[in-house]
């Protein structure tokens, strides 16, 4: 059998489906994301997102919240993976164990989890309500605040997981070096651990926001009607509205903004970096 | 060694609060009261038998198994292949067809979701089980196709040709050479498959019918209008079902190596 036509064999089933479903499909999409009620070429869509604050303010709403995430799985997330990458061994194996088994879970089971515990007849408020360190429930649900923890238990694994990759990379002797030339552990982590695991946070940080940005079932299950973001808004133009052309475009729109936002990210750290290089 | 401590203090709290949503439903799964409660009040086992009285949990449960099972099993088989070939012969525009595998990665499973609606209202296989099949199996080959690339970097093919030259046939040295080599990896994509697919929600969303409904999107939408001890029970059952292909995953392959983590580094 010629080379040509194994490649082809082997290749030809998987292509055919990553065609008809997904090419194809995403396409199809774009083309109607410009096409206005009476099926014309159109820019209204698009326009529409821009010429609207209430579309404005939801992409907002989504950043902010996305933008808090990334901080909450940054900031508990570091800790984890340097304390991976200080174990050996079978502590190492367990560790990652608990952080990445849970993340093979269903998202709605563990969003449910977090409504039992955060509700307003929740596990936390009546807690406190029954140590009479408050009268009141504390909203933690159905808010902002309950997406992001909603989220950054969704996507934490992921940032540890780049955390981790770039610290495991880091030659030990490091430390040492550092250690052994007087600086304490304070000056250590902030001269030689975090410069170096700068890779790491970058992919972490742009990932967990990526993923966040067009999160659809923790801002629907944890945030209610009341924090709405653009997935829950463009999913309601698909199939409650059936507004197909603007669903679309939000969710283009979507993608756009965090592809600018994540390429302006990087842009700004990779100057900053050789800046840093070149100014010592 | 102080250090360490202060670490593992910090993320042993942290292990909890990711395991924490298990650590409440599970045992507010038997309360004996009629509402969700934590900690749960008295013992029962009545929202089991709850389930047992609720169609469209034991009807969806069904509709996921099937759907999981074929999807896994469709896309371990061309996401294998696409592998073999890619791994194997280095052809112009080979870089081109990997990027490709991979790329539903890259894409949010929202505009994933929507597409495939689009296209699948126009070609009549919208709300069709066949539809929501083609849809899982298009989200698990990257997964496939990156573990068998993985599992096959190491391979060498010069096995291949002394088994050729011992006048094998092809098939003979695919099944008794090749592939016992990187079978931890195709059985480990093929369980990932599954629980990626078990797990979906954002691609279903858009593509069932009332009548092929999965159980995530089930449980998804009891919970947007009821939340009760019947939710708790049904994501028990989910929990330890995942658990069991989450340990067969970390016997078969390991997670750390799932997740690219090398735990050989140093």
């Amino acid at each position: 059998m010629s080379r040509r036509l194994s490649v082809t064999l082997l290749t030809a089933p998987a292509l055919i489906v990553l065609l008809g479903v997904f090419v194809i499909p995403m396409l199809l999409m774009l083309l109607l994301s410009f096409q206005d009620a009476q099926q014309a070429f159109s820019l209204e869509n698009y326009a529409l997102f821009f010429q609207d604050t209430f579309y404005l303010e939801i992409l907002w709403r989504t950043i902010r919240v996305s933008l808090w995430t990334v901080l909450a799985t940054l900031l508990l997330g570091y800790p984890v993976a340097m304390f991976m990458a200080q174990a050996t061994g079978k502590m190492r194996g367990i560790v990652t164990m608990c952080i990445l088994a849970p993340h093979l879970i269903s998202v709605v089971i563990r969003n449910f989890g977090w409504v039992v515990v955060l509700g307003e007849k929740g596990w936390i408020n009546e807690t406190l309500i029954a140590l009479g360190m408050i009268e009141t429930p504390l909203r933690l649900l159905y808010n902002e605040l309950g997406v992001v923890i909603g989220l950054t238990d969704s996507f934490i694994a992921y940032m540890v997981l780049a955390l981790a990759t770039s610290l495991y990379s880091i030659d030990p002797s490091l430390n040492k070096a550092a250690s052994i030339l007087g600086a304490s552990r304070a000056r250590t982590f902030f001269s030689v651990t975090l410069p170096l695991s700068l890779p790491g946070i970058v992919a972490g940080t742009t990932l967990v926001f990526s993923l966040s940005m067009s999160a659809f079932v923790t801002p629907a299950l944890m945030g209610g009607t009341s924090v709405k973001v653009i997935p829950v808004l463009a999913y309601e133009q698909i199939m409650s509205t059936l507004n197909w052309p603007l669903g679309a475009a939000l969710a283009f729109l979507l993608l756009g903004s965090t592809i600018v936002l994540v390429s302006l990210y990087t842009k700004l750290i990779e100057n900053k970096r050789y800046k840093e290089v070149f100014a010592s | 060694m102080k250090k360490i401590n202060v670490l593992g203090l910090i993320t042993f709290i942290i292990i909890i609060l990711v395991n924490l949503p298990f650590l409440v439903i599970i045992p507010s799964s038997f309360t004996a009261a009629g509402y969700l409660a934590f900690p749960p009040e008295g013992f029962s086992w009545k929202w089991y038998s709850m389930i047992l009285d609720r169609p469209e949990f034991i009807d969806s449960f069904w509709t996921s198994i099937k759907l999981a099972t074929l999807s896994a099993i469709l896309a371990t088989v061309l996401g294998t292949l696409a592998a073999f070939a890619l791994s194997k012969y280095k052809f112009r525009g080979s870089g081109f067809i990997n990027a490709l595998m991979l790329s539903p990665l890259t894409v949010p499973s929202l505009i994933i979701g929507i597409s495939a609606l689009l296209f699948f209202t126009r070609i009549g296989i919208a709300g069709t089980f066949t539809g929501l099949l083609l849809a899982h199996i298009l989200i698990s080959i990257p997964y496939v196709v990156r573990l068998v690339l993985t599992g096959l970097s190491s391979f060498d093919y010069t096995l291949e040709k002394a088994g050729y030259m011992l006048g094998a046939h092809p098939f003979r040295v695919f099944w008794d050479i090749t592939l016992p080599l990187v079978r931890p990896a195709i059985a480990s994509g093929m369980i990932f498959s599954f629980l990626t697919s078990f797990d979906n929600v954002t691609v279903s969303l858009f593509l069932v019918a009332p009548d092929t409904t999965t159980l995530p999107l089930a449980i998804f939408s009891y919970m947007q209008e009821t939340l009760d001890p019947l939710v708790a029970s049904i994501s028990s059952v989910v929990i330890l079902l995942s658990l069991v292909f989450i340990i067969l995953l970390e016997k078969v392959y390991g997670l750390e190596r799932l997740f690219g983590l090398n735990s050989q580094s140093h």
